[in-house]
């Protein structure tokens, strides 16, 4: 039995990502958590009449309280630097959770576009979008000038920039419009949801030099809505990250990982 | 050593990416040259008469806007709903002196009929008709005269029935009759030989939001309209209830299951689903043709974009056309008093469904970018450039004193859309045409009226005088084509299909009553083509199954074909 157990520990360390990512000695921390966070959500939506959104939110604070130590012992484990990447990993996890979320109300559910905002619905708004994606920009960055330097981090990297680019785009044009509807003396407009620079609607959808060429053609790049545009922009990222912290985990911090114990 | 695992990954992942856009650049539409595949049918002798058709005006590259003496009016100075919905026009030769004149539906005031003297100069009669919206020039008692067929709203439709020339006035009169049996209120029609049984047959449907509104309407106590098939029986109409119910802005008659019988097609407003009748020998039988449909269907067309010989169809509903920050902000505010639903099977953006070889159909609005063209109504095919492709011209634009409360005269002004063919079926928007009218267009039809072999267009506006677009782009070649069946209850063939087959390809063409959004077409069908193309065979698909073949036809004339 032991032995099964040494060669589980062996082969997790061909994954550093999920020996990095254990929360060993948190564990007992991170299952009261969950399940304080989960009876908290739920007492908030039977009694006070609360949204959804607001038990998830419950919970992800809750979560934190575990996830604050698990880094610090990573940081005195393995540097600020490793602790960076499992934060990253982590949070851009959660993400990807919520764009699976708006992907299974759309797609699956049925619901309208303005519906499907995912398990926290006011996160769902554009300057969030623009404030997470030039976090994440900028925590790359400094995971790459800290020693993240593989091939798959300058692509992580490259691709998050567009992706804040992308959502740049959208954030001005959110404020124009805005900006315009309150001097029209419309103050009640969302202007949630507008068409970004690629998918059905955005800018190069509607650009005359893109008509009628193959660019048009590759599937999705003018066709797909924003939802699935943003859901891929995120798998990509999400993927790209994995890629890069498997690589820099295995090179710069073989026989630093220590496999979860018995406890 | 992972720079070389990473160099691999990076290899696979740049030759699937070149896999992909080989891919994709091989799904490009093209379009095949397409054989005449009408079923073969005894042959239909004919007498032919050509007339050569006058070079138009020195070119300008673009439209040339005129000013018609009819203004579609509303009550009040505030648009409110549905008398935004506007009116109708139909084109047609009424009088037979080889040039087209204009019928155009009011909301307010009296219909009017243009009479073309020629030189773009019309002569102005009003009819004494009100509260006008759907119109159409049909011969409905086969006597070889157009007659004149209006809708309204709360009432059964009205027939102006040609009653020949008056030598004094010097033009057709019009009586003021009934349709036999037909009694139910409508807003929409569609005329044709539906049963094949040679004489023209009619469908209408009513608008029941706006019908319920109407003051003194006992619409509520009665058993209501809906969608009304109406059979030619002699001198009278058999009428059959398809439907109790409906929000009909648009009918159209189209073969949607190929079995070569006309279906019934019916585009509903709202959240209403669109309606689709087969004819079948055991009657009419309910379908789904289309996995999808338009949610606020306004206008339907059909035509062979590709020329493959199959028609595609095009519907029109809301939606900006481009999402400008000015855009964004007129459309917004209202887009936020709307339910936000998804009714399944229904999107809320233009429709063009394009039917495969499997014989299903599938909705390509959005890669060959025409799924957006404003708040749309008529939307038509017709071949503005003449280079042999069917373009696109939609009309625009709302006024509402509650839905666009915020904005300046109530008014989202919009640009009329004229799309280009790029002799694949997809489309780019053409600006330099000079098409992009922002006078709020309801009803429109196309038809030569200056008699140059090239198609103007005509737009009954709301609230703004009628406009005639003159073609003057710098087209290749045409040939217009005017089947007379005199012998026949069905004396304009509506029906017939033509086939123009020439050196760069074959070019399809039907003969119908209406299209688009409450307006009616000229029985007179314009085919485009290059200026080097050869002209084969002309080949007439009659209503009955009859086919005549013509050769030694030429470029640039107008043929009269009497069967």
């Amino acid at each position: 039995m032991s032995a099964k157990i040494t060669s589980l520990r062996t082969r997790l360390l061909d994954f550093p990502i999920l020996t990095l990512l254990h929360p060993r000695e948190q564990t007992p921390l991170l299952i009261a958590g969950l399940l304080a966070g989960i009876v908290s959500g739920s007492l908030v939506m039977r009694w006070l009449d609360w949204p959804f959104w607001t038990a998830v939110a419950i919970v992800l604070l809750v979560l934190l309280i575990p996830g604050v130590f698990k880094w610090r012992a990573d940081q005195r484990r393995y540097g600020a630097t490793v602790m960076g990447v499992s934060f990253m990993l982590v949070t851009q996890g959660f993400h990807t959770i919520e764009h699976i979320a708006q992907w299974v109300q759309y797609h699956v559910l049925g619901w309208t576009m303005r519906a499907s905002s995912g398990l926290i619905s006011p996160a769902n708004s554009e300057w969030v979008h623009f404030v997470w994606n030039w976090t994440v920009v900028l925590v790359m960055t400094l995971l790459v000038w800290r020693g993240v330097r593989n091939f798959w981090a300058w692509l992580a990297l490259l691709w998050s920039v567009a992706h804040a680019g992308e959502h740049t785009y959208m954030f001005i044009r959110h404020l124009q419009v805005l900006g315009e509807l309150s001097g029209l003396g419309i103050t009640d407009i969302t202007a949630q949801g507008l068409p970004g620079i690629l998918g059905r609607d955005g800018w190069l959808a509607r650009n005359a030099a893109v008509c009628g060429v193959f660019l048009s053609r590759l599937p999705g790049l003018t066709t797909a809505v924003r939802l699935d545009v943003h859901f891929w922009w995120n798998i990509g990222e999400v993927s790209l990250l994995a890629m890069a912290a498997h690589t820099f985990l295995k090179s710069a911090l073989s026989g630093r990982l220590m496999p979860p114990s018995n406890s | 050593m992972w720079w070389l695992k990473g160099r691999t990954i990076w290899h696979v992942a740049v030759q699937g990416g070149l896999v992909l856009t080989l891919a994709a650049c091989a799904t490009r539409p093209t379009s095949s040259p397409a054989a005449v595949n009408f079923p073969s049918g005894p042959v239909a002798a004919v007498q032919v008469t050509e007339s050569t058709l006058s070079h138009s005006a020195p070119c300008a590259g673009a439209f040339i806007t005129h000013t018609l003496d009819h203004i579609t009016l509303t009550h009040g100075k505030a648009v409110h709903m549905f008398e935004t919905n506007g009116a109708g026009v139909a084109i047609n030769d009424l009088d037979a002196d080889g040039l087209l004149d204009l019928v155009l539906a009011n909301f307010k005031g009296p219909a009017t009929i243009l009479w073309n003297q020629g030189q773009l100069k019309f002569e102005k009669e009003t009819l004494d008709d009100y509260n006008t919206r759907a119109v159409n020039s049909v011969d409905v008692d086969g006597d070889e005269r157009l007659d004149i067929v209006f809708t309204h709203i709360a009432t059964t439709l009205s027939y102006w029935r040609n009653i020949g020339r008056d030598a004094e006035v010097g033009r057709p009169l019009f009586s003021h009759e009934a349709l036999p049996r037909v009694l139910k209120p409508a807003h929409s029609m569609a005329w044709g030989d539906i049963n094949g049984d040679g004489d023209l047959d009619l469908v209408t449907g009513s608008y029941d939001a706006e019908l319920n509104l109407q003051p003194g309407s006992t619409f509520l106590f009665t058993d209501g309209a809906g969608i009304y098939y109406y059979a030619r029986e002699k001198d009278s109409f058999l009428p059959q209830r398809l439907a109790p119910q409906s929000q009909a802005l648009v009918i159209a008659l189209f073969d949607a299951n190929a079995d070569g019988r006309p279906d019934i097609l019916v585009g509903n407003d709202f959240d209403t689903p669109d309606f689709a009748w087969a004819q079948t020998d055991d009657g009419w039988q309910t379908m789904r043709p289309f996995p999808i449909t338009t949610q606020h269907t306004m206008s339907f067309d059909a035509g062979d974009i590709d020329n493959d010989g199959q028609p595609e169809l095009f519907a029109t509903d809301m939606k900006p056309y481009d999402v400008s920050v000015d855009t964004m902000v007129a459309w917004l505010p209202m887009m936020a008093t709307m339910r936000q639903i998804r009714p399944a099977g229904q999107t809320a953006e233009n429709v063009l469904l394009i039917r495969e070889a499997n014989g299903r159909y599938r909705n390509v609005a959005v890669e060959r970018a025409v799924d957006a063209t404003g708040w749309s109504w008529s939307g038509k095919f017709g071949d503005l450039d003449q280079d042999g492709f069917l373009d696109l011209y939609v009309v625009n634009g709302m006024m509402d004193a509650e839905l666009f409360h915020y904005l300046p005269g109530n008014e989202l002004v919009e640009e009329n859309q004229a799309l280009r063919n790029l002799g694949d079926g997809s489309f780019l928007p053409a600006p330099e045409w000079g098409l992009g009218s922002t006078t709020s267009g309801r009803g429109m039809s196309m038809g030569d009226l200056d008699n140059d072999g090239d198609l103007d267009i005509v737009v009954n506006n709301l609230r703004s005088p009628a406009q005639l677009f003159e073609n003057q782009l710098c087209g290749d070649a045409g040939l217009e084509v005017q089947l007379r069946w005199p012998e026949s209850q069905n004396t304009q063939a509506l029906g017939a299909q033509l086939a123009l087959q020439t050196s760069t390809g074959t070019y399809f063409r039907e003969v119908r009553a209406g299209s688009g959004y409450l307006s009616g077409d000229p029985a007179r069908v314009h085919f485009g083509f290059p200026a080097d193309a050869t002209i084969k065979e002309l080949v007439i698909h009659w209503p009955d199954g009859a086919v005549s073949q013509l050769t030694s036809i030429e470029a640039h004339t107008l043929l009269s074909v009497t069967r």
